[in-house]
């Protein structure tokens, strides 16, 4: 018999054999009971372990189709030892899965790996990121001729910018078809937002990134428009912000005070 | 709460409850699905609430942690609750974070005198925080810890009577534990605080095969086993009729069987009342 110990100093214990990868032997102040103390832990290694799998295996689907349930199995049991569960709320838990990705050796053949991760991860913040309601189409015409206006973007609305052909990539692993996939050469720029319950995505041109991006960032139409233009000279501001007022994905201007008027590209 | 059988509502049948409104005396579901501040979950149970009765069941609370409450948390779930003003809220007996490392599952705690003060305050904590009484649930466990103060059903009670909160009765976990500790599982239900018990929790469980000796896994897979539905009918026996809960998490089959489920213990409840009339 084992003098009891302190609670705090129990539970230490008891967690660090949850997140440990090689199993305890012995095992101090747990009642066998006709099993060996090990054996009654390793049930809530297990347990844990399939939690945290699970709910990486349900944020990231696409990553799992790509790379199989045993190699994504280990990852996230890796991952889990690396990035312990931030929350008692599950939905937390995996916001640095795509970084992880990054740091394994196995996955160098597949360099668009992390980013279909990070993909993952956004849709996952779009489908539970709060409501917001949309800019009415005459307050935006008014705020659209104001080039010091700003917008804010609906809280779903996410962007992320690869160098690989990320939605491509989702899109195939989510339901490949009878052929294999061609991967394009160039990268993706991906809005996602949320709509009808759903995430909804579609690729961008640079400049209508660039746009949304500097429009995210709370910077002015003005600013918006010249990071576009840099881009691309024949950028054409009201149908790029129009896109996003008929998604319902402006949902109110934070200032209009100034009375300069939007240009087009000079 | 309706005296009456609820379920959980689960993902796979938001839908249709949300399109069809069956009959149904109340539902439950986890708390933590609502910490969200938008997205299709909130939406429809904003278009739920008004026609049924609700329980918010919390997993992730840890009430019993060693270190403290992440009060983050308890700050949403009194948002949550604010919104949805539900019948009933409840969190477990247990603890499953520390250091801000969080297992996601429901820890067994020792059944100390030190483990008893402590979850006795955290239920105190958020019965404050949250401006009404609680429920706590009593888990199901693999292992006991040595150098106990109290026996598994006394650790219940007196966390209960101590601090005020309300039981939400597992008999699934009574029987479970009771197989896996090698307990009467009677004597577990005649020490409960008869007059705390506002809710009952109903649920499947798996056999672990080919150990020394019986385990059985709280894995919510399957239908209420025979045993439990025997225990529960005791529990009824001796609490009266309480609302209950049937709760399915892995292998979710179709609304129907759990429809069913909770009209087996319908059956019960309504069974012990007509022997009081």
């Amino acid at each position: 018999m084992h003098a009891a110990p302190s609670l705090l100093e129990c539970q230490r214990r008891f967690m660090a054999a949850l997140y440990a990868p090689e199993e305890p032997g012995q095992v101090e102040a747990i009642v066998g009971n006709g099993l060996e103390p090990a054996a009654r832990l390793r049930i809530y290694r297990h347990s844990c372990e399939a939690i945290h799998t699970g709910a990486l295996r349900t944020t990231y689907p696409a990553v799992l189709a790509l790379v199989g349930e045993a190699f994504f199995d280990q990852c996230a049991s890796g991952y889990r030892r690396v990035h312990a569960s931030p929350s008692g709320n599950l939905q937390a838990f995996g916001g640095h899965f795509a970084d992880y990705l990054e740091t394994l050796p196995e996955l160098r053949t597949l360099p668009y790996l992390p980013d279909v991760a990070r993909l993952e991860w956004l849709r996952q913040q779009a489908i539970l990121a709060g409501d917001a309601e949309a800019l009415p189409n005459a307050v935006f015409e008014r705020a659209l001729a104001v080039s010091e206006s700003t917008f804010m973007l609906h809280p779903s609305v996410q962007r992320l910018a690869s160098p690989h052909a990320i939605l491509t990539i989702f899109q195939y692993a989510m339901a490949p078809g009878e052929e294999g996939l061609q991967l394009p050469d160039t990268g993706e720029n991906v809005l996602l937002w949320r709509e009808d319950g759903e995430v909804a995505m579609t690729t961008l041109d640079a400049a209508s990134f660039a746009c949304i991006e500097t429009i995210a960032h709370g910077h002015t139409l003005a600013v918006a428009n010249a990071a576009a233009c840099a881009i691309d000279p024949a950028f054409d501001l009201r149908a790029c912000i129009g896109s996003l007022v008929q998604r319902g994905l402006i949902v109110r201007p934070t200032s209009s005070p100034g009375t300069k008027e939007s240009k087009p590209c000079q | 709460m309706p005296v009456a059988a609820g379920i959980g509502l689960r993902a796979p049948h938001v839908a249709r409850v949300l399109a069809e409104r069956p009959r149904i005396a109340w539902l439950e579901t986890h708390s933590e699905n609502l910490f969200a501040t938008g997205g299709p979950f909130r939406d429809a149970m904003d278009g739920i609430r008004p026609d049924y009765p609700l329980s918010l069941h919390g997993v992730g609370l840890s009430l019993g942690s060693a270190d403290a409450l992440d009060t983050a948390h308890l700050r949403r779930l009194r948002e949550v609750v604010d919104r949805y003003q539900p019948e009933l809220v409840s969190e477990h007996l247990c603890w499953g974070a520390l250091g801000g490392r969080h297992s996601n599952d429901l820890l067994p705690l020792p059944f100390t005198e030190e483990a008893l003060q402590l979850v006795v305050s955290r239920i105190e904590q958020v019965q404050d925080a949250l401006g009404r009484q609680i429920l706590v649930e009593n888990i199901s466990t693999y292992l006991r810890f040595e150098g106990s103060d109290y026996t598994e059903w006394d650790f219940v009670a007196e966390s209960v009577q101590r601090s005020g909160c309300g039981l939400l009765c597992d008999v699934n976990n009574i029987y479970v534990n009771s197989i896996n500790h090698g307990f009467d599982p009677q004597v577990y239900l005649r020490a409960m605080p008869r007059a705390a018990v506002q809710e009952i929790h109903l649920a499947g469980f798996t056999r672990k095969d080919n150990l020394p000796v019986p385990l059985l896994i709280d894995s919510h897979s399957r239908r209420v086993d025979a045993a439990v539905w025997k225990l529960y009918a005791e529990a009824i026996d001796l609490f009266g009729p309480v609302p209950t809960l049937i709760e399915w998490d892995q292998d979710i089959p179709k609304l129907e069987v759990l429809l069913d489920e909770a009209a087996h213990a319908g059956e019960v409840l309504d069974a012990r009342r007509a022997l009081a009339a």
